[in-house]
This record gives C-alpha cells, structure tokens and sequence, in this order.
C-alpha cells in the first residue's frame, strides 16, 4: 500500500508540474519575449531610417511598394534568387526545418489549450513525420556547420547553441505530439520547458533574424523597387534545367 | 591581447555609431550564417576553399565590431556571438585588406540574400570609416584627393579638357568636312547637359566625339559644361559620403547653373548610379531637371527617327556585359540590349546575365588599387568564362571602369575579344545624311621622327608599319636603356614608353628624359598593357606625359593620339 501511495503523490506532482510548465510558465516566458520584442523594435526604430531623394530608375512597371512587397515574399520564390534556385535539395531542407519550428511552436499553444485539434493518429503522425524531418535536416545543419570550413569560419557559440537547441527541441516535440501524459510525460515536461527557454532565449539569439526579416527584406525591396531592379525579371536562361544541377561546382557541399 | 585602443580605432568606433541607419542595422543584425551567398561571389568561385573570400565571412569583420559595441548581446557576452572590437592599427590595416581587396561592392551577394543582408552597402560603409582615419589603398587617397582638389577623379586641368574638346570638334569637321559640328560649351538653357567619365577626355576622347557626333545629326540643342562635367563619383567607392556629396552637387549645379533641361550621363555604371541615384541623397540635394542615361537618349533618338542606323556596319557577334552598378542599383538591363539589336548583327546574351550577372571585377575601384591586381585578376577567370563562352569577338559595355576591367582580364587570360561601348558602336552604324566627302587620306606625320620603346617585337612591328604608313621617321627601341640612348642620339619629337621593359623600365625612362634638359622637350606617349602600373608614372615628380594608351592599341586610336600630342590636324597640318 504504501508503494502505490507514493507512486500516486509522484504522480500528482509531475502532473502539477506539467501544467505549470505548459500553461503559466509558457505564458510568463511569451510575455517576456513580448517585452524583449517591444525594446527591440522600439531600438530598431530609434536608428534613422535613410531616405531617398531622387527619381525612380528602370523598369516603369515597378515602384517602392511592389519592390518591397516582392522583397518580403521571394523567399517563397525560390526560382527568383540563383542562390535557391542552384540549390533546391537545399532550400526544400530550410523550408521543412522552419515550417517544423513553426509547428512546434504552434503545437505549444494549441497542446493545453486546445488539445482536441491533434487528437486524431493522422495528425499525430503527420506532425511526427514533420518534426523527424525537421530534427534530420537540423542535425545535418550541425553537422554542416562543423565540417564544412566554410560555414565553420562564420559560426559562432550561439550559431551552435541555437541550432542545437532547436534539434533537440523537435526531438522532444515528437515524442510529445501524441500528447499522453502517462506515457510520454517525460517529454511533454521537457518539451514545455525546452519551448519556455526557447522564448526567453530567443531575443537574445540569431534566432530572433525573423525581426529583422522584415526590416531587411522590406528596406532592401523598396530601394531596388524605386530603382527599378526589383521585382526580378523571371530569366530562365540564366539557369537552364539541364544544367541546373551540375553547372556551379559546389564550394561549400550544399 | 591589451585592452588599449589606438587613437584611430577610437575614431572608428566613434563613427560607426553615427554612420549606422536602420537598414544597415537589419543587416548587420539579420545574417543566421547560413553561407548561401558564399558560391554567388566570384571572387569565393575563384578561390575555392579559402574561406577569408566568402561574403558573409568578410560581412563579419564589421559585424564584430557591430556587435562589440552596438548590439545587445555582443555588447554583455562577446565571445557568445563573436562580438570583437578594435585596438590596433594593424586589425585597421587587416580590415582594410578586407573591405577594399576582397570585394569590389558587386551586390551580387545582396541579391541572393534569403535575408535581404545587404552587404555591399555596409561593406561601403567600412569602408567609409577607415577612409575616415586615412586607412585605404594609396590610389583610392590620390583618386579622391584629386576628386576634391581639381574636380574630377583623373586630375584633367580644365585647359586640358577644353584642348581635348576642340581637338574632338576639328577631327568631326574634318571628318565630315563640315564646319557646323560643335561640341558646345557652356551654352546657356539647352535641352541636354552631356556629363562624361574623366577617363574619355584623358584616355578615349573617341567616345566625346562618337557622342558629339550622335548629338549632331539627331538635332539635339546640347552643350557640356567646362566645370563639373565629371559625373563619376569616388565617394561611391571610397564611402565617403562627404566627397559623393560635393562631387554629385558639383555636377548638379552646372547643370542648373547652365539652365539645362536634362543631365546626360555618359556611359559610366558608378557614374550613373552616383549621379542619377545616390548624389542626391549624399548632397541633401533635389533637382529641378531630369537625369538619364546616354543609352536611354541614344535609344529615343532611334525609336523617334531623328537618327537612323544601319546594323550591317557592325557586323560582329558581340555580347553585353551588365555593369553591376547598372543592373544591380539603378535597373538599367533592358535599354541596353534594345539598343544593341538596333545596331548589331549578331548580339549574344552572355549567361547569367543582367541583375544576375558576374562583376568584371574592375568594379568598386578596383582598377586604382594596384596591391591588389593578383588577386582581381584571379577572380576574374569567372567573367573570362562567360566571355568565352558567348563565342563573341567584341563585349561591349555601359561602364568605363568595365572597359578597363575586362580589357585588362581579356589580356591576361588572351582571349580574343575586344572592348567598346555602345556609343562607339552606335556611332558606326550612324547614317549620316548626305555625308560629304571626308578629307582625302593624307600621310599626315611626315617630317616627325618617332622613337618606339617596347620589348615586344609583335607591338613594335605592328606600330612602326602603321606610323610609317603615315609618314613618320620611326626608331626602335627594345628595351629602357636603348631607349635612353637612342633617344640622346636621334632627338626624336615623340617617343613612346612602354612600362614594364628589361633594365631600366618605362618609369625610369620618363623620369630621366623629364629631368634632362636636352630632352625633357621631347613629347612622350606611354603605351602600357598594365594599367594598374598607371601610377608609376603619375606619381613621379615631374611633368605628366602628354598622352597615355592602354594596350591593345588600333590603329586609328594610335594616329588620332599621335596627332594630338604633335599638334598635327586631321590634314596632316600644323594646328
């Protein structure tokens, strides 16, 4: 008796945890990303925004506003960039690991909240085939990173600390998905407190480029676009097919 | 390491706090290391495996010092994000090795960004900031010194420049046989102000006289201005935007001075995109007339029928190259080509083209940093590439810094092209309406004696046949010593110089016959094959030489220059 008493108190108190790790502590961890956001932005407006002065140039079908607008979106054009379009296998690996971040994270939320949305096995295997996928192209991110001298040069401790996190985070975002908490309450605990360290952490981190993502990408589009550079002409001869593949030796083994 | 800054790191620092804007912020924030720029610049395909060429590793060198002292976390924890200062004038040096050397602001890697990183705009910047403290190569300060000091980036004296001009205008009459074709200056309220590249009036006044000629027969009410008609721009290059300032106004402001309508810009990448694109932002200043491309205006001439041009006079395959300051910065891609149908037979589209296209690596100054000519010409096996493969004979190109860049690789890596631009080969296909008879051929240099130094047999030939055929007394000379030599014995009127000879070289040789009064009246042409050496004349505390050719020379070019410096008419008469 005495045995299944303790094993019943270890039981509520993992499950008081779990729902503190997946409800308050989540909502104290996105509030403080929110603050350090709000800073962030408020820093990032403080620096003077240059101003163009002269008359537009080139193409007359273009203007600021659709230069930027073209610049914010053609990450999802990966034909409009020789960088993407020479490097499909590439780009297909980035675009699974962020649409596999994207989920998790939007798995966080929608686990406590609204649990009835992944109930389903179909789901729960779709999002398990996303997060595998996306831990394999994180881990072989890694492993790029430490092998190739090239993207070795540029990295930092927080290029490998991010990275990793993130692999190890879709690794516990899988185990959880099922979202049973007798089986798989390791991984839930270790998921919601991986996704709260997430968000303190991310300010801090190059894991925050998608603030700036739109500062960028919409400053750079509306200088071409006045200038009559962007949007790109779509210019199929500079990549024929048949030699997509082969023609630029990879220098760096994308 | 000691934590003691130098005086100049100081400074730096200080400037990088001002010069940062919002979107150089983004861009120094928002690079994640991906390396996706890193195969889309030539000088990293040039260089396989050495990794100092990859963009986003050069991007870094000022991001450090960014996130040393401006970003959040580099500012509490360094070493997490690689965060690092500056202390001593060698990392200055080191940075400046970087930031001039190994990157000539092609924006090639901008625009294959997922990010939207624009590193040739902070790379500018960087370079701005050691300019600042008096850290660049030594052409960029003689470049910008004479930007400042005399008005334009080649150091031409006004007195010059309007010799050359004249000079332009009799060859045309002469040409045409028809004194009503002027190059005017200074002409009050026309149509069209022509801006142009110090480089035609000192080395190419070829290109003022095929545009003058084309301002002609379209009827245009044109004029140049005999202050502030360089519309090239150091401050582009150099990141000063002081200097692009004073420099884009000095232009605006004769434009405005002589009440024109319109500022033509002759074709020159950096001189358009200063000009007509950033002037006015470093100079704070708005016009009240418009700017645009001599392509732009040639083409209107055709499409409205005031000129009309016949292809079969260009008869060649040619192929374009795009100026990167053209495609990349101001979107000038289509014109061009439009043109080039009009007037060619055969034009070939070289791969990647437009906004895609690979630098001819004489971009962001490049052709005046002689320390680092290796290294440009290495890199520029990838033009050389996509030159070769177009099979074409002739690149033309609507930039001068082009001209020379893909000269200069067309030499190194021998291949078998030449260089023009679309002025020269809308000139050629010119109609030219009841065209009177050109003044009959005539040896035109009898009675001059021309000394010919170069070690090469091939040059020396090739020039001696051509000087002959127009009467000149011609002397050989293989190498500086000879030249010397023969030079004290025949006391010819002209000599030419090539630069690099065995003993003394053609620096020497020039210096010696400056500094000697029994011959420093002796009027002297350098014919070099390596312009980057330009500087070993020009620095030399003596008088310039009177004229200065790039290899390969035509034949044409050689009698026009060899006139101009006698003082021989097109004629053969003394002017």
């Amino acid at each position: 008796m005495e045995t299944i008493h303790a094993i019943s108190t270890n039981v509520e108190t993992t499950s008081a945890l779990l729902s503190f790790a997946e409800d308050k502590l989540q909502l104290i961890a996105l509030s403080f990303m929110a603050l350090v956001y709000f800073f962030k932005v408020r820093w990032i407006l403080s620096f003077k925004a240059g101003k163009e002065r002269q008359a537009p140039t080139g193409n007359r079908d273009t203007n600021a506003k659709r230069g930027a607008v073209y610049s914010l979106f053609n990450i999802f054009m990966p034909w409009s960039m020789p960088s993407t379009r020479q490097h499909p296998f590439f780009y297909l690996q980035f675009g699974i690991f962020h649409v596999a971040v994207a989920t998790s994270i939007t798995m966080s939320i929608v686990l406590p909240y609204l649990p009835q949305l992944i109930s389903s096995p179909l789901i729960i295997m779709a999002l398990q085939t996303l997060f595998a996928l996306g831990f394999l192209v994180g881990v072989g991110r890694l492993i790029r990173r430490i092998v190739s001298p090239y993207i070795r040069a540029i990295s930092t401790p927080d290029d490998y600390f991010s990275l990793a996190l993130l692999v190890v985070w879709l690794a516990f975002a899988f185990k959880a998905a099922p979202n049973n908490s007798d089986i798989t309450e390791f991984w839930l605990l270790g998921y919601f407190f991986l996704t709260a360290f997430f968000l303190f952490y991310v300010p801090f981190s190059k894991i925050s480029h998608y603030i700036f993502y739109p500062f960028t990408r919409w400053y750079l589009g509306k200088t071409l676009g006045h200038r009559g550079v962007y949007p790109l002409p779509f210019n199929p001869g500079n990549e024929p097919l048949g030699r997509m593949f082969t023609r630029i030796k990879s220098v760096e083994g994308k | 390491m000691s934590n003691k800054r130098s005086y100049k790191c100081e400074k730096v620092i200080e400037r990088l706090h001002k010069k940062v804007s919002r979107q150089i912020l983004g861009s120094l924030e928002a690079c994640v290391h991906c390396g996706m720029c890193t195969d889309q610049c030539h000088y990293v395909l040039a260089n396989p495996g050495d990794v100092s060429y990859m963009p986003s590793y050069k991007a870094d060198k000022l991001r450090k010092l960014f996130k040393a002292h401006i970003d959040w976390t580099g500012k509490k924890f360094p070493w997490w994000v690689s965060a690092r200062s500056l202390y001593t004038d060698d990392e200055l040096e080191e940075l400046k090795d970087t930031v001039f050397g190994k990157c000539t602001n092609c924006r090639r890697c901008s625009i294959n960004c997922p990010m939207g990183v624009d590193m040739a705009t902070f790379n500018r910047m960087a370079r701005g900031l050691l300019v600042s403290v008096g850290v660049m190569p030594q052409g960029v300060a003689v470049v910008a010194k004479d930007q400042w000091e005399i008005g334009n980036q080649m150091g031409v004296l006004k007195e010059d420049f309007l010799d050359t001009l004249q000079w332009m205008q009799e060859e045309l009459q002469s040409e045409y046989d028809d004194p009503s074709i002027k190059i005017p200056i200074d002409k009050m309220d026309c149509d069209v102000v022509y801006s142009i590249n110090p480089r035609e009036a000192k080395y190419d006044p070829r290109t003022i006289a095929d545009a003058a000629k084309i301002f002609h027969f379209a009827g245009e009410n044109w004029t140049m201005a005999s202050e502030g008609w360089d519309m090239t721009n150091f401050g582009l290059f150099n990141g000063d935007d002081e200097l692009g300032g004073a420099v884009a106004r000095r232009c605006y402001e004769a434009t405005e001075n002589l009440r024109g309508k319109k500022l033509v810009i002759s074709e020159c990448g950096h001189g358009y995109r200063s000009t007509r694109c950033e002037g006015q932002n470093w100079g704070q200043k708005d016009v009240n007339f418009k700017m645009e491309s001599s392509v732009i205006s040639m083409l209107r001439y055709i499409k409205e029928g005031k000129i009309k041009v016949d292809k079969t006079k260009n008869p060649e395959p040619v192929t374009f190259h795009d100026s990167c300051n053209n495609a990349r910065s101001c979107g000038l891609t289509e014109e061009p080509r439009e043109l080039l149908n009009m007037v060619c037979m055969d034009f070939r589209e070289m791969y990647p083209n437009r906004a895609e296209n690979f630098c001819c690596t004489g971009g962001g100054g490049a052709m005046s940093m002689s320390e680092y000519t290796p290294r440009r010409l290495k890199s520029a096996i990838i033009k050389a590439n996509q030159l070769k493969e177009t099979g074409a004979k002739t690149v033309v190109t609507s930039c001068h810094n082009c001209v020379d860049g893909l000269s200069d690789l067309i030499r190194h890596y021998k291949l078998d092209m030449k260089v023009t631009q679309l002025v020269n080969l809308v000139a050629n296909a010119l109609v030219v309406p009841e065209k009177r008879k050109a003044a009959a051929e005539v040896a035109t240099l009898v009675g001059y004696k021309i000394l010919l130094a170069d070690d090469e047999a091939d040059t020396l030939a090739f020039f001696s046949t051509v000087l002959e055929d127009n009467g000149a007394t011609v002397i050989l000379a293989r190498d500086g010593d000879e030249a010397l030599a023969l030079a004290r014995k025949e006391k010819p009127n002209l000599i030419t110089l090539d630069l690099s000879m065995p003993g003394k070289d053609g620096g020497e040789v020039f210096e010696i016959l400056r500094k000697d009064p029994e011959l420093s009246a002796i009027k002297v042409c350098i014919i070099t094959g390596k312009p980057e050496l330009r500087r070993l004349i020009y620095d030399r505390p003596v008088t310039p030489p009177e004229g200065y050719l790039n290899k390969p020379v035509a034949n044409e070019e050689l009698i026009l220059n060899m006139h101009k410096i006698l003082g021989v008419a097109h004629d053969g008469k003394k002017k």
